[in-house]
């Protein structure tokens, strides 16, 4: 229950009519693209302005109101999640492209610009933004900047934390402060650096500087069809080990394969395995790799490959890959989206882990993976209506992000912790590493009011002082002694 | 506690450190001209952990120092009773070629490091100064890089896992051995580039490159430095993939380097040779020999006396601001002299010239860079200079939050005291 001055201060700063408490109208808000991670807000605010967004923080850190800030929702971790008791600030109508600068390369924007819509406002100029995560369509750019996106093309171009120059932010205690700009560099410690993939939890973000890339001379991409996930890993595998950098790796295996071929007809060859693989940059180089990279697929026994001739041709590869998550839902009720890391060495492993898993629990489980750098997404099928489906489903999940964690891997590569796997935090660090993380949010959030329980399993209390002394693990263990 | 008399200091550190080695320190061990009384060598995570653990409870302050040839980079250090060197952490603990990954000990030097990551065909993309000597762990701090990041980036944007010994001596990790991975906050970035001053880097994991199999370097000499600004442009315009774009003067001229196979960077080189061939401008292409010998020069200039300053600026601003260089270190009797990263707007400037003229200089390039759009930070120079003007210029908006994140992780400020960007501050929210 919100404090009624509180929201009527809100109203003040911001107009009445973007202010929403209406229980009804707050359910539109009350999870991100997880969707059984459920909350109403408190209350829903809608600012226009970089200067209204500082407003209703300073308001929230006075009232020690904690609150949320949400771009377009299409998170898959729950970090955007509302806090029941707290204040959802919504950045939808920050969606200003504010400054273009092609000879620089740069562009400024809001953070509720979609993260496409970058691209479409500079490729005339025949540039464009490298993070393209899958659902680029929507998603907004400081949300991106949340989550550290990537998508299909971070292998080579890396991920939205190699993009972002400089952000405005507003601190949790409602100032406004410039972190770098358009230049290198910025001296001193790397705020940006730990700021990019803070999932909302250090600051809220009103303004992001972004860097461009040129668009290739070359792009190839092509498709090709293997009659086992190992045959196609094994590619992949071959494709790094000759030295290739290519652009995108992605592989399907048959369940989404099929489930896609429902949904948007891609017209992909009958396979237990297809890998895209797309190659860019310049002309002599693209077309010596291409070359290397049919032969490492040809090496691999791959039944079938298909080269994009046309750009319509590669948009086809491309909407397969895309649709991969939404089509799901036409093969079944219900499906989890997991999100693991693996060394990529270790797919064949791990694939017949899933494979072994799947059989036990009865559950199907389709594959796509960013294949070039080890980023599972394995999609586990249940149908809710089906008594202990749902907790079946989720306990099969979560056995998977242990296989990832077994082989040296991590529990999220691009969704984030969000509120979903904060229970899996303590799983991959210790409690120093997490303490220690901690210590930037203290620096930043010490009243925990910015984004509060997410990532962290149990928030630091951050008026601690240096204690006493405590006798150090080292010399617990007997390795020195203390005279 | 600088009172403590070093024999005292060394018993007790012998005495409670157990089989960590300890011994009192030379004149070659001194930062900035200033010796400690005690170095300790620890091998292992866990004896930097023991060496921090014992320097916290006796409150002592603390160095860290690696290969030694950044010692005079940063603030100026102060007096300290500890440094803790890496001599002794210099295993490269993983190659996964096959992950195209490997982790090592941040006393390895890079030098050491890629000689073993050859033996895959791979490398740790960088090229900063001093690579045979220089270690992970002072690379890290200083987030150093050379010509080819242009191409590859600096140290914060190939690390993926570190792990470090906390002040108060607890050993702390943060990301992992996998290339894609948002678990938790990036403390790796944030140690890079700290100038050690938030924790002892114990060993860091990074993504690694394939090594091209060819090179072209193409050389544009000009008569003016004013040309200098229409060949990067013309460089920047293109659909050209170098993996470097060099500007140098005295005398001016663009290096534009292409690493791949060799059919591709015959092309490339050709390419580059027909587009920026005009305008009186003399071009060649060299490979081989000839190009190693032209980057060994390259490397050598960063050995030559003189302060070293990081000039940042938007890319297109390089040209104006060559030309400013010339006519302002004419005007301030600065011997200066140029070579950086033209296509990133990241320029290594040396000068030489007494303190004052070097201090009137770097304050009125400062005062031409407004918040974010440039910056000049001293790397190397005097501790006379950098105790005239602070090395690090504003730091902006960010300050305090810097200083707040000191705060936290260093408290009592005993780590690299002096060194680092900022000192210690209270919380931005409280």
């Amino acid at each position: 229950m919100i404090d009624p001055t509180l929201i009527n201060a809100i109203e003040q700063a911001v107009g009445a009519e973007f202010v929403v408490s209406d229980r009804s109208e707050l359910a539109t808000y009350e999870s991100d693209g997880l969707a059984k991670l459920r909350s109403l807000p408190g209350l829903a605010v809608l600012p226009g302005t970089a200067a209204e967004v500082q407003r209703v923080v300073q308001l929230c850190h006075e009232h020690a109101v904690p609150f949320v800030a949400r771009g377009h929702g299409t998170g898959l971790s729950g970090g955007a999640m509302p806090h029941p008791d707290g204040v959802l600030i919504v950045m939808t109508r920050l969606n200003r492209i504010l400054d273009i600068d092609i000879p620089n390369q740069r562009i400024t924007v809001e953070p509720g610009v979609p993260n496409l819509n970058v691209t479409t406002a500079v490729s005339a100029e025949g540039c464009y933004y490298a993070p393209d995560p899958s659902s680029q369509v929507i998603c907004s750019i400081g949300g991106n900047v949340a989550e550290n996106s990537g998508g299909a093309h971070c292998l080579k171009y890396g991920f939205t934390v190699h993009h972002v120059l400089g952000v405005e932010i507003v601190l949790p205690n409602g100032e406004l402060v410039q972190i770098g700009g358009p230049a290198l560099d910025p001296p001193g410690l790397d705020l940006l650096g730990v700021l990019v993939g803070s999932e909302g939890t250090l600051a809220v973000v009103t303004k992001v500087t972004l860097r461009l890339l040129r668009k290739p001379a070359a792009v190839k991409t092509l498709l090709a069809a293997f009659d086992s996930t190992e045959a196609a890993g094994n590619a992949v595998s071959g494709i790094i080990s000759a030295g290739i950098i290519p652009a995108a790796v992605e592989m399907m295996d048959r369940i989404t394969i099929e489930a896609t071929e429902a949904a948007v007809h891609q017209n992909f060859p009958p396979a237990e395995a297809v890998l895209i693989v797309e190659l860019d940059g310049a002309e002599a180089d693209v077309s010596v790799f291409f070359e290397m990279v049919q032969q490492v697929c040809r090496d691999a026994d791959a039944r079938e490959i298909r080269v994009a001739q046309t750009e319509e041709q590669r948009a086809r590869f491309w909407m397969g890959r895309k649709a991969a998550f939404a089509a799901m839902g036409r093969v079944s009720p219900n499906y989890y989206v997991q999100d693991g890391v693996i060394p990529r060495t270790k797919l064949p492993e791990v694939l017949a882990r899933i494979r072994d898993l799947a059989a036990e629990s009865g559950l199907r489980i389709g594959n796509v993976f960013h294949a070039g750098d080890g980023n599972l997404h394995p999609l586990v099928c249940y149908d809710e209506r089906m008594e202990g489906q749902a907790e079946l489903a989720k306990r099969v999940a979560d056995e998977i992000l242990m296989f990832c964690l077994d082989v040296g891997g991590s529990i999220t590569g691009e969704h984030g912790v969000g509120a979903d796997k904060v229970d899996q935090m303590p799983k991959m660090f210790s409690d120093v590493d997490l303490d220690t993380m901690q210590l930037v949010r203290c620096a930043f959030d010490p009243k925990n009011l910015c984004n509060p329980n997410k990532v962290f399993p149990t928030p630091r209390l951050c008026g601690e002082v240096p204690g006493p002394y405590r006798a150090h693990p080292v010399e617990v263990a007997g390795l020195v002694e203390r005279v | 506690m600088g009172s403590v008399p070093t024999d005292t200091l060394l018993v007790q550190a012998q005495s409670r450190l157990g089989q960590v080695s300890v011994r009192q320190s030379t004149d070659a061990d001194s930062i900035d001209g200033v010796r400690s009384q005690v170095v300790a060598e620890p091998a292992t995570g866990d004896e930097v952990a023991a060496v921090l653990g014992w320097a916290s409870a006796e409150q002592l302050t603390v160095s860290v120092r690696g290969g030694g040839t950044k010692l005079d980079w940063g603030g100026v250090s102060n007096l300290v009773d500890l440094i803790v060197s890496t001599a002794r952490l210099n295993r490269v603990i993983k190659h996964r070629h096959g992950d195209l990954t490997a982790t090592v000990d941040a006393g390895t030097t890079l030098g050491t490091l890629n000689a073993t990551l050859a033996a895959h065909g791979q490398w740790l993309p960088l090229d900063p100064p001093w690579s045979e000597q220089a270690t992970i762990g002072g690379i890290l701090a200083t987030n150093d890089s050379g010509s080819r990041r242009h191409r590859h980036g600096t140290p914060r944007d190939l690390i993926i896992g570190i792990t470090i010994v906390r002040p108060d001596g607890e050993l702390a990790k943060a990301g992992g051995i996998v290339v894609k991975n948002v678990a938790g906050y990036d403390l790796s970035r944030l140690m890079t580039g700290a100038f050690g001053s938030l924790g002892v880097i114990v060993d860091a994991t990074f993504k690694l490159a394939p090594v091209a199999p060819a090179s072209r370097t193409v050389i544009v000499e000009t008569d003016a430095v004013e040309t200098l600004a229409s060949v990067m442009a013309d460089v920047q315009a293109s659909t050209l993939t170098p993996t470097a774009v060099e500007v140098s003067c005295p005398p001016p001229r663009v290096l534009v380097r292409f690493d791949s196979v060799e059919t591709a960077v015959a092309q490339q080189a050709n390419e580059a040779i027909h587009l920026l061939a005009t305008g009186g401008r003399v071009t060649r292409a060299v490979a081989g020999v000839d190009a190693d010998g032209v980057w060994d020069d390259y490397a050598r200039w960063w050995s030559e006396p003189g302060t070293l300053v990081k000039v940042t600026m938007l890319p297109q601003n390089v040209g104006r601001t060559l030309g400013w260089f010339r006519q302002t270190s004419e005007r301030q009797n600065v011997e200066l002299a140029v070579q950086g990263r033209a296509g990133l707007g990241v320029l290594d400037v040396r000068l030489r010239g007494s303190v004052d003229a070097q201090v009137a200089l770097l304050s009125a390039l400062r005062e031409r860079f407004r918040s974010g759009e440039g910056a000049a930070v001293i790397r190397r120079g005097s501790p006379e200079l950098r105790t005239a003007i602070d090395p690090w210029g504003p730091l902006g908006d960010g300050r305090k939050i810097m200083q707040a994140i000191k705060q936290r992780f260093d408290p009592e400020g005993r780590l690299n005291p002096g060194r680092g960007p900022v000192s210690s501050g209270p919380a931005v929210g409280s």
